[in-house]
């Protein structure tokens, strides 16, 4: 176990787990002083059922203060603003998140409106701005996933005014996460393998990267294990109960990981890729994932070479000779993205020129790298990135995961 | 790696460990907005050198500080009376537990005194704690029981559970978690290691406390030989620091089983320290859960020997080889204490005539597996010492 | 009844301090020397907002240095953080983590990863200011040292570069043009 000179790890989030998990709710918002949750969702969620099977296990045990099922794909300022409007109205005591990423930013927005009452939300943006206890929180996310339950970070967009808002705070935490099988069941076999890479990846990147820390590590293993195992079943039978729950669990696992220990390279292009081609989050991760191992073998071998255990199994991790680990473990990863291409009828893209919309049209145009390598350039995440990468390595990067080509390392520049 | 069909887990404490984590305490203390703690620490428990550097690291901060630092071996309720008039005199609003042991259990039940506005009779005779607390920090020495970061903490016979009572942020700092003596550390380091064992090999797999556990297992397994050798060396002191810290919040996940009750009744009926009671009976349950069947002792060897030597070994022969581990361990603990901490119950003064009350103690406890010939073997056996197959 | 609790008020640590104070004064000036004399500086200045105002400095109370840019020029604005609007400000967590930083005992990215930094504002801009900042470490540090505070040491950079950008760097910062 590496203890670091120094590290911190918190994770003040409870958790709840299993296949009724959600019948869960009304005594944990009872324990929390509150009986009169508003419900925020999207309309994708609604449709699919999953609010109804949410309520039907709460109704008993809460008033419901309201449903609102108008979050857009990207947290917008004028929702959160209408929703805690809505909060206030309908006297609400606690909110319930049911949903992604999208839906958790919002609530979280909404949590910091309705608890301050604020009227600018700006006010309360980057780091250290919230110092007390919002309104009970609670998150059912439904996809495994994007780990924003378990994050201290909520982005929201004013579209208006073309800004990003983004808000750090231990604050911001749910005070509970309900992780049941029957809130992902639903999720068509293509999300599922987007959603379960961006997961696999958070803790890949969690357990490589620079601010890596032992409680990290043993959370990213964990998850790393559990995903391994249970994402093809997922995609595969999507009914199995139990692969559906250990998904749920190894995404927030992962979603605890890579908020302790940051990420990458990964991240860093992938969250590039996605502003500037509107990739989704998961595809872009699992694409640029064995380029970021590749493009950070050099500094981080070890710890890459240790995730063949968990990823492929003890058989697979003794005939490998320790010093052809770490390159087995890319060769697997880019395995579990064939095997997922071919399980979502070539929907899971394995290379960023393979990426089409629903029209079939190209989402990632080879022109756009360039745009992309640069505007990777002020993403934070490159900060913990093990080597550091400059405009031409990203443009490098980017050129082999379009074309989905090996990373040539003989070309990278080692500092 | 499986898991239970549901769990919970709940960990409400921030973890700072490191070089200058000390210094960290004032940007810790304004985020969790607390502007004025009280100290509580034990001059007769702590090093005075501990006390200095800990007021050190509040220079340059422009804050005032109150310190009490006569916590002494047996605390009454009387000094939760008075620290809570004190607390509310001077208008703290948070408080620091700067050691370990005895030293944080006031803490948390001074901590539910003056959160909730309730004086010690109250608390004596409704121990139940349904409300969040005021931030409480703890500090950590190396003298841990492993409770420190646990849901529980036990005063003048009083037990008290809730997460609520978890401190809010737990500071590692190598300058603090070195150790007196092999035996001091020693015995933090088998409290810690018995709990997480017993978390982690436990039938209903809970992820989480596994996550803990895990890390707690492969702290003490890389460093128990340094750290009892050399407890003053800061690495291993700090690796075993984050065991004993891990272990709380693994044990607060996970349903007691043999391991802590036995560790419990033990310290109840004779008072030695937890670590010397669950270090001698440790041994003796893993034989008898490996006899009994349905713990995943298998799963332990990965912690203990790393990846290479649990895939390396067979399915079938993990359990044998995580236990020849742990009984290794074990015997070179006892010989780098100089055989100074006893291996038998017997050795530890336990009268013979007191075993059968050990298992009328242990049968009391919430064990649902609770065997009472199985158990009454194990006690007889820890007594003795017999050797473990 | 005895007085149970000794109250304690912390003391100050002038040393420290003044060691940090000079060394911040240094790199605020030497942020400055390098937008005039370094074109990758320059362009990092380009791209950044025309007012662009920027802090760093240790909580609770100092010392600070503020760098800004006023009329297309990168200027050194002194130690009060309060002078102006800033778009980024960098809070060291204490005077032990600001040494840790200024004696290279951690880099700035060490700094960042033990958290030991809170970084206030949009995060483009706190990846600029790195940039920034490893390259004028570059130059104000030899290499020995410098490899200690920067991620990646450019080992691209010529020699004119390298002596002749460090000989600019010093005398601006010194005489403060």
């Amino acid at each position: 176990m590496l203890l670091p000179e120094y590290y911190e790890f918190c994770c003040r989030v409870q958790l709840v787990a299993g296949h009724k998990a959600l019948e869960r709710i009304p005594a944990l918002l009872a324990d929390l002083g509150a009986k009169k949750p508003l419900i925020i969702t999207d309309k994708g969620v609604a449709g699919a059922g999953l609010i109804t099977i949410v309520t039907e296990a709460i109704k008993s045990g809460v008033t419901i203060g309201a449903i609102a099922d108008n979050v857009p794909p990207d947290s917008d300022l004028k929702v959160v603003n209408e929703l805690a409007g809505m909060y206030k109205q309908k006297e609400c005591d606690s909110l319930i998140a049911v949903g992604g990423g999208s839906v958790m930013d919002t609530a979280k927005g909404v949590n910091i409106i309705v608890s301050e009452n604020a009227t600018d939300l700006m006010k309360f943006s980057g780091a250290g701005a919230l110092k007390r206890v919002l309104k009970p929180l609670i998150a059912v996310p439904t996809t495994a996933g994007t780990g924003s339950e378990v994050t201290l970070v909520a982005v929201i967009k004013d579209h208006e005014k073309h800004i990003k808002m983004a808000f750090t705070s231990y604050f911001l935490l749910p005070n509970v996460s309900i992780l049941d099988s029957r809130m992902t069941m639903t999720m068509p076999p293509f999300i599922t393998s987007m959603t379960g890479m961006d997961a696999l990846t958070h803790a890949v990147e969690a357990y490589y990267c620079l601010q890596k820390n032992p409680l990290s590590d043993s959370h990213a293993y964990a998850a790393i294990e559990l995903i391994s195992k249970n994402l093809l079943t997922a995609v595969k039978n999507p009914t199995d109960k139990d692969s559906r729950l250990a998904m749920a669990v190894g995404a927030t696992l992962a979603g605890i990981a890579f908020s302790n220990s940051m990420v990458g390279m990964v991240h860093n292009l992938g969250h590039s890729t996605g502003s500037v081609c509107g990739v989704p989050h998961g595809i872009c991760m699992s694409i640029l994932l064995p380029y970021g191992l590749e493009y950070n073998m050099h500094k981080s071998e070890k710890f890459i070479a240790e995730l063949l255990l968990p990823l492929a199994g003890p058989d697979v991790y003794s005939k490998t000779p320790g010093a052809k680990r770490a390159e087995k473990v890319v060769e697997l990863i880019r395995k579990m993205n064939d095997d997922l291409y071919v399980a979502t009828d070539k929907r899971h893209a394995r290379c960023l020129k393979e990426v089409m919309d629903r029209d079939g049209k190209q989402m990632v145009p080879k022109e756009k790298l360039i745009e992309i390598a640069k505007a990777a350039l002020s993403d934070p995440a490159s900060a913990y990135n093990p080597e550091e990468a400059d405009y031409d390595d990203n443009v490098m990067v980017l050129e082999a995961a379009w074309e989905g080509k090996p990373l040539d390392r003989t070309k990278i520049k080692k500092g | 790696m499986i898991f239970s069909d549901s769990f919970e887990f709940t960990c409400p404490i921030k973890t700072n460990s490191g070089k200058k984590a000390l210094e960290q305490l004032p940007a810790e203390l304004d985020a969790l907005n607390a502007k004025k703690p009280l100290v509580i620490t034990g001059k007769e428990l702590v090093s005075k050198c501990v006390i200095k550097k800990f007021t050190k690291a509040f220079s340059d901060s422009g804050m005032t500080i109150g310190i009490f630092d006569g916590v002494p071996e047996n605390p009454d309720w009387k000094l939760i009376d008075e620290l809570k008039k004190a607390y509310s005199e001077k208008k703290y609003d948070s408080i620091i537990a700067l050691g370990s042991g005895v030293i944080v259990e006031v803490a948390k039940v001074l901590n539910i005194a003056v959160s909730l506005n309730v004086d010690s009779r109250k608390i004596a005779k409704d121990p139940a704690v349904k409300r969040p607390l005021n931030p409480l920090v703890v500090v950590p020495t190396a003298a841990g029981s492993g409770l420190e970061t646990s849901r529980f903490a036990h005063f003048q016979g009083t037990v008290f559970s809730s997460f609520y009572l978890m401190p809010a942020l737990i500071i590692l700092d190598p300058r603090m978690t070195r150790a007196e003596s092999k035996e001091e550390m020693a015995t933090a380091a088998l409290a810690a290691f018995a709990r997480s064992v017993e978390a982690y090999i436990a039938k209903s797999k809970n992820p989480l406390a596994d996550a803990y556990a895990y890390a707690a297992i492969g702290f003490v397994a890389g460093n128990l030989a340094t750290a009892v050798e050399k407890p003053c060396n800061k690495k291993s002191a700090l690796a075993i620091a984050n065991a004993v810290a891990m272990s709380g919040t693994a044990m607060s996940n996970t349903t007691a089983g043999l391991i802590s009750n036995l560790g419990q009744v033990l310290v109840e009926m004779f008072q030695f320290p937890y670590g010397i009671g669950m270090g001698i009976c440790l041994p003796h349950i893993l034989a008898y859960y490996q006899k009994k069947g349905g713990y995943n002792i298998a799963q332990l060897l990965l912690p203990l020997s790393g990846p290479d030597l649990y895939a390396a070994t067979p399915d079938s022969s993990k359990t044998d080889r995580a236990l020849t581990i742990v009984g290794g361990m074990l015997r070179e603990l006892y010989e780098t204490v100089e055989n100074k901490m006893p291996k038998t119950l017997k050795a530890a003064g336990v009268p013979q005539y007191m075993l059968a009350d050990i298992l009328e103690k242990l049968s009391l406890a919430d064990d649902a597996a609770f065997d009472k010939e199985g158990y009454l073997t194990v006690i007889e056996s820890a007594w003795e010492g017999k050797p473990v197959a | 009844m005895s007085d149970l609790v000794k109250e304690v008020t912390a003391g100050g640590k002038p040393l420290k301090k003044a060691y940090v104070a000079i060394m911040l004064w240094f790199m605020g000036r030497a942020v400055q020397a390098a937008a005039k004399s370094d074109k990758e500086v320059k362009k990092e200045f380009e791209a950044l907002p025309d007012d662009f105002t920027f802090a760093l400095g240790v909580l609770p109370n100092g010392p600070w240095m503020v760098v800004g840019k006023e009329e297309g020029k990168v200027k050194y604005l002194g130690w009060n953080p309060d002078i102006k609007k800033l778009h980024l400000r960098l809070d060291v967590k204490g005077i032990e983590s600001a040494i840790l930083m200024f004696t290279f005992q951690e880099s700035t990215t060490i700094a960042f990863m033990h958290n030991r930094v809170i970084a206030n504002g949009e995060l483009p801009y706190a990846m600029a200011f790195m940039r920034i900042l490893d390259i004028v470490e570059t130059y104000l540090l030899p290499k020995f040292i410098a490899k200690l505070a920067v991620k990646r040491y450019p080992t691209q950079w010529s020699f004119g570069r390298k002596y002749g950008g460090r000989v600019c760097v010093y005398t601006r910062a010194l005489l403060g043009f």
